[in-house]
């Protein structure tokens, strides 16, 4: 026993150095060696159009980029470990970049000219840093909406709204229950186990988890109540499935097998489902335009392109930035994957997608009118604690052990902490 | 009271004294043979079942997945899923990554963690317990909470993107020195005492002696050390970093992406990783099945 | 303490091989086992939002995690967890262990088996048991509505998702514990049977007699590798409830994943819970170890 008691000591004494991340602060000495490492993470169909973009580089330019592919889930896991042992990948795509803000580097010191003030301005609070700095580089931007499957509509005699005048979300959830019953499916809506996707909600009942420049919490109580309120009542009436919901615990669960088994005629999901559903579907569907209430539009998010303090090629790092994110670059990928630009050119001057092209004009049509606070919040660091929160509150009130009150004042404050959090 | 030496005789002094009336004389009664199997084969069915379908669905398409409530049969047995995953990337390559992996690590793994426990099971030295107690203690730290120091000592090491890093650092598993110790208490002391005197070596009456008793421990760790490292995902993941280092599970889940995971190349190559190791223990199993006769105790 | 009754100093080589044998296994266990698990004790008492930039906090981190509503929600989960895991493990496993040992038909056939579960991936267990117990569209609800049973919520439910991820986890690790037991098994000494018989013992006094006495070093894995099991379940867990609902099914190891690696991160905070978690469970081998080892040393 005494032994162990001097073990004991012994492991505790040893603790007492602090624990230290083995990389300086310092710059590191750079090489050019002609090659990249290129962390990726893939939504599918983009992952052929990044092959073919980087064989087009490596012939250009001479430098051999070894894309290293990695399950999303475990991304952000695997770089951590990575910037701790010292060998960060040069480029890595990502989805949040707050909590690597500190080793990023700054992509305006080697390609201020092809990036800085290139891409839409709700991304620059997030991408920017205190001094200006560009820490990544928004590569390309989802789009919240639903998608509606056509044969059932048809079937129940429901006519779809324009583009140009979207429905209220009272006529939405009317004509989804006619179909509903036209169709005997399960359900009338379905919507991803999801806080980015419920913030479509939100933003459309005239708030968002933050404030227009993303550093206050924005979170209109009475609005707030009123979407949740709204959301627990389908939920309730049986119109959504709230067992999708409460069987998905604190995990991300897509209801896309709802709608791709025909049991909901509107799904909301966002503008990565395009080129899923082409292959899959096996009845004609199509993008209907985000309903209004008090705002109109959807809710946007996306990834991010960065390096690294800690990279050894930075200047071919950067270079390989701006030409991923170029006019052509962009357009190309977007094109062949069913993605939205983040280029101001390319919003403004749009983009004729090869395939299901009505339906990304759907989308693009609700980026023009989504309301800027829904980018603030979207690109604010505190967004994905928040979102994390608000899954978990709404299962609260989906299970009634909860009113809608209470989980507008636990969104709140949960939003509160994350900003803290990730000040 | 345990298998102990020294101990093994008064269990066999306890029996011997007390006089049980019983007339049966071992025989089993038909009635528990009937019991038996019936508990078996009612308890097959349901361990089974979510197998079967498991590997039926993994003939399913995405679509088919979707449907609900699921039917329990593939519309077809088209093996699309598996023809798709496999060609989608360097099947070849990430096998003979996982292969070396596997073996290398495992051999190693039965060998360090056989002398291991030899050592603590059958030596008295000074910080044995304290030694035994940090086996103990360690295996129930799980890899996701250590992360990140461990993965600074394979970078220290210089480990990363090679498969030495995937062959050494799990090779001392306290579970396998744990399990090995506790049958070789079993082991009577006399036998190595026996060859002490008739002058074999230490490391002799280790080899020749002790690891032939152990032939189901043994074959128990090797089929866990397979499965293990065979399976294993999230070290593979952070220390394979160039896709030609890969091993096959790391290889199979870079699809799974943010928003949507294709369960239906998930099904179809978990039933592929299956197959070796069942394989190895349907081999293996023997060992473990050879009955009573022949342990080799006298 | 056991082994060696005698009293005179033992020859060199007796009293250095041990080192040798313990040293291959502890080094590199030191090295990726231990050593890490010191750093992380260290990290629990710094305050880190990525796991790199590290302030000094103190006991802080331990403080805020036991005023922490959701920790001790976890807490008491796990505990509920692991106390039925271990024991239902424990139980069941010796049974089954026990029929699977006699000579009956299809013997190879059943340990396979049971075994297959172990093989399956923890995202393939999650996604069939999923569809199993789906409250609406569940096989196993469509069944039990076809015989007018009314349709419970699984995974809806609190009560009721805990008992199914007890059940799952049953299902898929009781191969692996019935291994332990049969190779256990094959180390008993048949002469002691032989004796007992010809003294005329029942099998039920053959059992009681011999085989559990001796089976008690194994036992004793069994019961600390579950206990260690129960206390580390994620994986699976992860995909058939997601830890809900509500937290209902959220124990330690998903509370420590989800601070250290998903945002916000507190990578201090997860630090300090896992060695909470390492505290509790070495205590409780600790406690187990000891009272095997009285029961060794009577």
């Amino acid at each position: 026993m005494r032994r162990i008691l001097a073990s004991c000591i012994a492991i505790v004494t040893l603790a007492g150095c602090a624990p230290g991340a083995t990389s300086g602060g310092g710059s590191e000495p750079q090489v050019d060696d002609k090659t990249l490492t290129y962390l990726y993470f893939t939504d599918g169909p983009d992952e052929q159009a990044t092959r073919s973009l980087i064989a087009d580089y490596e012939k250009k330019s001479g430098v051999k980029v070894d894309l290293q592919i990695v399950p999303f889930d475990n991304l952000e896991q695997r770089l951590q470990a990575r910037l701790s042992g010292g060998n960060a990948p040069d480029v890595a795509r990502l989805t949040d970049i707050s909590p690597f803000r500190s080793d990023l580097l700054d992509l305006n010191k080697f390609q201020k000219a092809a990036l800085d003030d290139q891409f839409i301005d709700g991304a620059d609070a997030y991408t920017k840093g205190p001094d200006g700095e560009l820490l990544g580089v928004p590569s390309d931007l989802t789009m919240n909406g639903p998608l509606v499957n056509v044969d059932q509509f048809k079937k129940a005699g429901v006519s779809l709204p324009d583009v140009t005048k979207p429905w209220k979300w009272d006529e939405m959830v009317a004509a989804a229950q006619k179909v509903q019953k036209a169709n005997k499916t399960q359900y009338a809506i379905a919507m991803d186990v999801s806080g980015h996707r419920f913030s479509t909600m939100l933003s459309q009942f005239g708030t968002t988890f933050l404030s227009a420049d993303g550093t206050a919490v924005g979170l209109d109580t009475q609005k707030a109540t009123a979407a949740v309120k709204r959301f627990a009542d389908l939920n309730a009436s049986g119109a959504m499935p709230a067992d999708l919901w409460l069987q998905a615990g604190s995990k991300y669960k897509a209801a896309n097998e709802i709608f791709l088994a025909q049991q909901t005629p509107v799904y909301i999901s966002g503008n990565w489902q395009v080129s899923a559903f082409a292959k899959d579907a096996k009845f004609t569907w199509a993008v209907a335009p985000n309903p209004c209430q008090e705002n109109c539009g959807g809710f946007p998010g996306g990834k991010f392109m960065v390096s690294f303090k800690q990279s050894k090629r930075q200047q071919a790092a950067a270079d390989f930035i701006a030409y991923m994110n170029s006019k052509e670059s962009q357009e190309r990928l977007a094109k062949e994957a069913n993605f939205l630009p983040t280029r101001k050119d390319l919003i403004s001057s749009g983009i004729d997608y090869t395939q299901r092209d009505a339906d990304m004009k759907v989308f693009l049509a609700d980026v023009s009118r989504t309301p800027a606070q829904a980018f603030a919040t979207s690109y604010s660091p505190a967004f994905a604690a928040t979102a994390k929160a608000t899954v978990d509150e709404l299962s609260k009130v989906l299970a009634k052990k909860e009113s809608p009150e209470q989980a507008v004042e636990a969104i709140k404050a949960a939003a509160e902490k994350a900003l803290k959090d990730t000040k | 009271m345990s298998v102990h030496p020294g101990q093994a005789r008064s269990v066999q002094g306890r029996i011997e004294r007390p006089r049980w009336t019983s007339a049966g004389g071992g025989g089993v009664p038909s009635v528990g043979r009937v019991l038996t199997y019936a508990v078996l084969i009612g308890l097959s069915i349901v361990v089974l079942a979510p197998v079967v379908w498991a590997v039926l669905s993994s003939f399913k398409t995405q679509t088919e997945l979707a449907q609900r409530p699921p039917a329990p049969l593939p519309s077809s047995l088209s093996p699309a899923n598996y023809t798709e995953a496999l060609s989608s990337f360097d099947f070849g390559l990430y096998l003979q990554n996982s292969v070396i992996v596997t073996v290398g690590a495992t051999l190693l793994t039965v060998v360090v963690n056989t002398m291991c426990a030899y050592g603590l099971a059958k030596y008295n030295f000074r910080g044995r317990d304290v030694l035994f107690l940090i086996v103990l203690g360690t295996i129930m730290i799980p890899l996701q909470l250590i992360f990140i120091p461990v993965y600074q000592m394979a970078a220290q090491l210089g480990l990363v993107n090679s498969l030495w890093g995937l062959i050494i650092p799990p090779a001392a598993t306290p579970t396998g020195v744990f399990l090995l110790r506790q049958y070789m208490l079993g082991i009577p002391d006399d036998l190595i005492e026996a060859a002490r005197i008739d002058g074999a070596g230490e490391f002799r009456i280790f080899a020749r002696i002790v690891v032939p008793l152990c032939g189901a421990a043994l074959a128990v760790v090797t089929i866990f050390s397979v499965m293990w490292r065979w399976n294993d995902f999230l070290w593979p993941l952070i220390i394979s970093q160039d896709q030609a280092k890969y091993t096959l599970p790391v290889a199979l889940a870079q699809f799974n992406s943010q928003l949507s995971v294709p369960f239906n190349y998930i099904l179809a190559m978990s039933v592929v990783s299956m197959l070796p190791v069942v394989v190895i223990f349907l081999i293996l199993q023997r060992h473990i099945v050879r009955g009573i006769a022949n342990t080799g105790f006298k | 303490m056991s082994s060696s009754h005698r009293r005179q100093p033992k020859p060199w080589n007796q009293r250095l091989a041990p080192y040798l044998f313990v040293l291959p296994n502890m080094l590199i266990f030191g090295l990726f086992v231990v050593y890490p698990a010191i750093n992380n004790f260290n990290i629990s008492l710094y305050d880190s939002r990525n796991g790199r930039d590290f302030t000094y906090v103190g006991g802080a981190n331990y403080q805020e995690l036991f005023g922490s509503e959701e920790f001790w929600s976890a807490a008491r989960a796990t505990v509920v967890f692991a106390l039925c895991f271990v024991v239902l493990t424990t139980v069941l496993a010796l049974a089954l262990a026990l029929l699977l040992n006699r000579r009956i038909k299809g013997r190879a056939f059943f340990r396979t088996v049971f075994f297959l579960p172990v093989v399956l991936s923890p995202v393939v267990v999650g996604l069939i048991w999923g569809w199993i117990f789906d409250r609406g569209n569940g096989l196993l609800n469509t069944v039990l509505g076809r015989l007018g049973l009314g349709q419970p919520g699984w995974l809806v439910d609190s009560g009721l998702s805990m008992a199914v991820v007890i059940f799952v986890g049953l299902w898929m690790h009781i191969g692996f514990y019935i291994l332990i037991i049969l190779a256990g098994l094959q180390g008993i000494d048949p002469t002691f049977y032989e004796a007992a018989r010809m003294d005329g013992a029942t099998s039920w006094q053959q059992l009681r007699k011999i085989t559990l006495p001796l089976l008690r070093p194994t036992t004793m894995v069994v019961v600390i590798l579950s206990l260690i099991a129960g206390f580390q379940a994620f994986d699976y867990i992860w995909t058939l409830t997601g830890g809900g609902p509500i937290g209902a099914t959220t124990l330690m190891v998903q509370y420590i994943y989800e601070n250290a690696f998903q945002s916000p991160i507190r990578y201090g905070m997860a630090a300090a819970a896992s060695v909470v978690l390492f505290v509790t469970v070495f205590a409780l081998t600790l406690l187990n170890f000891l009272y095997g080892r009285r029961k060794e040393a009577t």
